[in-house]
């Protein structure tokens, strides 16, 4: 083994190595970058402020209450509207709870209808591609929301969405109760907890 | 009757959901990974074989097949049990693995070691152990949350393991630290086990009590801190590493254990007083032992002044951490090539200093790249407790990648003198089996809880 050989064996080996970490890391971009976002055919007049184009969804799902499309304007999240828990429960239908809750329905957006079965496990609303309910578009955030169970009643938290999570037409600022039938909108998506 | 499947036929059409399954996806891009791992470690053994004996023997095959078989059943049962484990993991941990067989085989020759008395021949066995142990794990353990049913016992596992080595007939005292048991001609090291029984533990427990540690407590220079009865967790955790470092004379382990709990509580309150109350506690007891315990002593006296003649020349001085140094700074850039620099001058080249052995024969770029790996090993640890959905299964997954990063931490820390040297095993790459059993437990728990997070019921958007 002459030294050149020897070097020109070393360099192919550290090489190697580094070929190895890119290929790793080029399989894993989508943690670095995020998710890539597909431009839905059914988003209204694409480029409008999220705002107005999802309020127009949410409107026509809740039918059952006379509830003004009044969403927060653009420099509302600085004073974010807390929904008080006790006051839906007073008012509205029961909270959704592991018991009466048996699963989460789309009900505005390109996958309205479809549905997915409640366990009593928590679950993740999102872009990235590990979340139990994927939302491919442009409003949402790649982890947007979470659903989870405090005692044995489910609750809503938003994880700092860009553009909100919004029960009833009210943003989620700290983690709410949710009651049963009742929209909650993420981006062009809304779905409810039914039993 | 014929019409069985009827009045299934009229229920809800919509309920069966198109769930999204690409199992094999990401098990062939493991696969992938894997063959090329193998071929970079069979690759690493000829290149130690042609810079130290000239030319190339059987012992190749052995070195390199063994390794390999294992990961390829490793990666057979995932394809059963885990499927849609992460892809990253296996291999990145079969590589470390592999480039640390090969930088002990290369000392082993150095050092004229053949047959059983060679390090490198242990520690395939070890690793074949180890990951035997791993796929037992994955097989057995089919859902993460089993654990949190034993979190107390988990507690009373790791108390145990703590105190073997203290016990008289078994345990062991090796180059000052009292961390191993020794049975017949078999020793081990029960703390690198510990650590896992430690993590399982913290998770569980802090999972149910986080909620008094962290909304309760009085404002200070802008922190909230804890009251003091919710301090007790932290002090009784404050107390046993303060006895292994006493009684044990071990700082690495000490300091591991308790960078684990800080972590781990920070990570499940989310408030920096923890960290804060940690490690000013951890420094008022390091300075405290290196005032009394002359080992202690010793090793901030190395760290300091570590190329004055009088601790160079010093019995435990600061001979091996110098040499180490010189070792690194004659690789330079590119190394001096596998099998062609002199590592085996400095002691323990084989475990404590392997990292400073690497740094030596692949310089700066080997170097980095094993940091890189390791980086990659532990960003996709806390990017799957990150993507986890309960918080049991969150607080695991953090609390093991954290124990490989500070590991890597403190012995490399301590290697290139950024902190005082303490023994700690580089993961998967040392020479010793306790060690590699420990982080192939780790990468099963890893890879079965990221198969969770895939395997949740999923709807796409």
């Amino acid at each position: 083994m002459s030294e050149l050989t020897l070097l020109i064996l070393q360099l192919a080996f550290l090489a190697l190595l580094w070929v190895f970490i890119f290929i790793v890391v080029y399989a894993m971009r989508s943690d670095l970058f995020g998710q890539r976002v597909r431009k839905l055919r059914e988003a209204p007049a694409g480029g409008q402020p999220s705002h107005n184009g999802a309020a127009q969804g949410g409107s026509a799902q809740q039918t059952a209450q006379p509830q003004s499309p009044a969403a927060p304007p653009p420099p509302a999240p600085k004073v974010p509207t807390f929904v008080p828990a006790p006051g839906t429960e007073l008012s509205g239908p029961p909270r959704a709870t592991t018991s009466n809750a048996s699963r989460l329905v789309i009900t505005s957006g390109p996958k309205s209808g479809s549905e997915i079965s409640l366990g009593s496990e928590p679950l993740t609303i999102g872009r990235s591609s590990d979340s139990s309910v994927v939302i491919r578009d442009d409003y949402t955030s790649t982890h947007h929301a979470r659903l989870m169970i405090w005692g044995d009643e489910w609750v809503i938290q938003d994880l700092d969405s860009t553009n909100g999570t919004f029960l009833d037409g009210n943003r989620v600022t700290a983690p709410v109760h949710i009651p049963l039938n009742t929209p909650i909108r993420i981006g062009a998506t809304s779905f409810e907890l039914r039993r | 009757m014929t019409g069985v499947s009827a009045p299934v036929a009229v229920e809800t059409p919509t309920k069966g959901v198109r769930r999204i399954r690409v199992p094999q996806k990401l098990r062939n891009l493991e696969l992938f990974l894997i063959i090329l791992v193998c071929s970079v470690n069979a690759f690493a053994v000829v290149l130690v074989q042609f810079g130290a004996l000239g030319y190339a023997d059987s012992t190749v095959v052995y070195l390199g097949a063994g390794l390999s078989i294992l990961v390829f059943g490793m990666h057979i049962a995932l394809r059963f049990v885990a499927t849609n484990a992460d892809p990253f993991i296996l291999p990145i941990a079969a590589l470390l693995n592999g480039i640390g067989i090969a930088m002990i085989y290369r000392i082993d020759i150095a050092e004229e070691l053949t047959g059983w008395e060679s390090t490198a021949v242990r520690q395939v066995v070890w690793t074949a152990v180890a990951v035997a142990i791993s796929i037992a794990v994955i097989l057995v353990i089919r859902n993460h949350r089993v654990l949190q049913r034993y979190t107390y016992i988990a507690m009373l596992v790791a108390a145990v393991l703590l105190l073997l080595p203290m016990l008289p007939g078994i345990g062991q005292e090796i180059n000052g630290a009292r961390v191993w048991i020794h049975v017949g001609s078999f020793s081990f090291q029960p703390g690198e086990v510990a650590k896992i029984a430690l993590a399982v533990f913290f998770a569980g427990y802090l999972v149910s009590r986080r909620d008094s540690l962290s909304m309760v407590g009085t404002k200070f220079l802008g922190m909230r801190f804890p009251r003091a009865r919710d301090l007790g967790p932290i002090l009784v955790l404050w107390a046993l590493s303060m006895s292994v470092i006493i009684f044990q004379r071990d700082l690495g382990t000490a300091l591991l254990y308790f960078g684990l709990f800080v972590v781990m509580i920070y990570v499940a309150t989310g408030r920096a007083s923890w960290v804060v109350l940690g490690v000013g506690l951890f420094l008022a007891g390091g300075v405290l032992a290196g005032q009394v315990l002359t080992y202690v002593n010793d090793r901030f006296t190395n760290w300091f002044d570590a190329f004055n003649p009088a601790n160079y020349e010093a019995v435990g001085g600061s001979y091996q951490l110098v040499q180490g140094l010189f070792g690194l700074a004659s690789g330079g850039m590119i190394g001096t090539g596998l099998g062609q620099g002199r590592p085996d001058i400095t002691p323990l080249a084989q475990s404590d200093y392997i990292i400073a052995s690497l740094g030596e024969e692949l310089g700066l770029a080997g170097m980095f790249a094993v940091l890189a790996l390791y980086l990659l090993f532990i960003a996709r640890g806390f990017r799957i407790s990150f993507a986890g959905q309960d918080d049991f299964g969150r607080l695991l997954g953090v609390g093991l990648s954290f124990t490989v990063a500070l590991q890597c931490f403190i012995v490399i820390g301590g290697v290139t003198r950024v902190i005082p040297l303490t023994g700690l095993t580089t993961p998967f790459m040392a020479a010793g089996g306790s060690s590699l059993v420990a982080n192939w437990i780790i990468v099963a728990l890893l890879l079965r809880l990221s198969d969770t997070v895939r395997n949740q019921p999923r709807l796409v958007i």
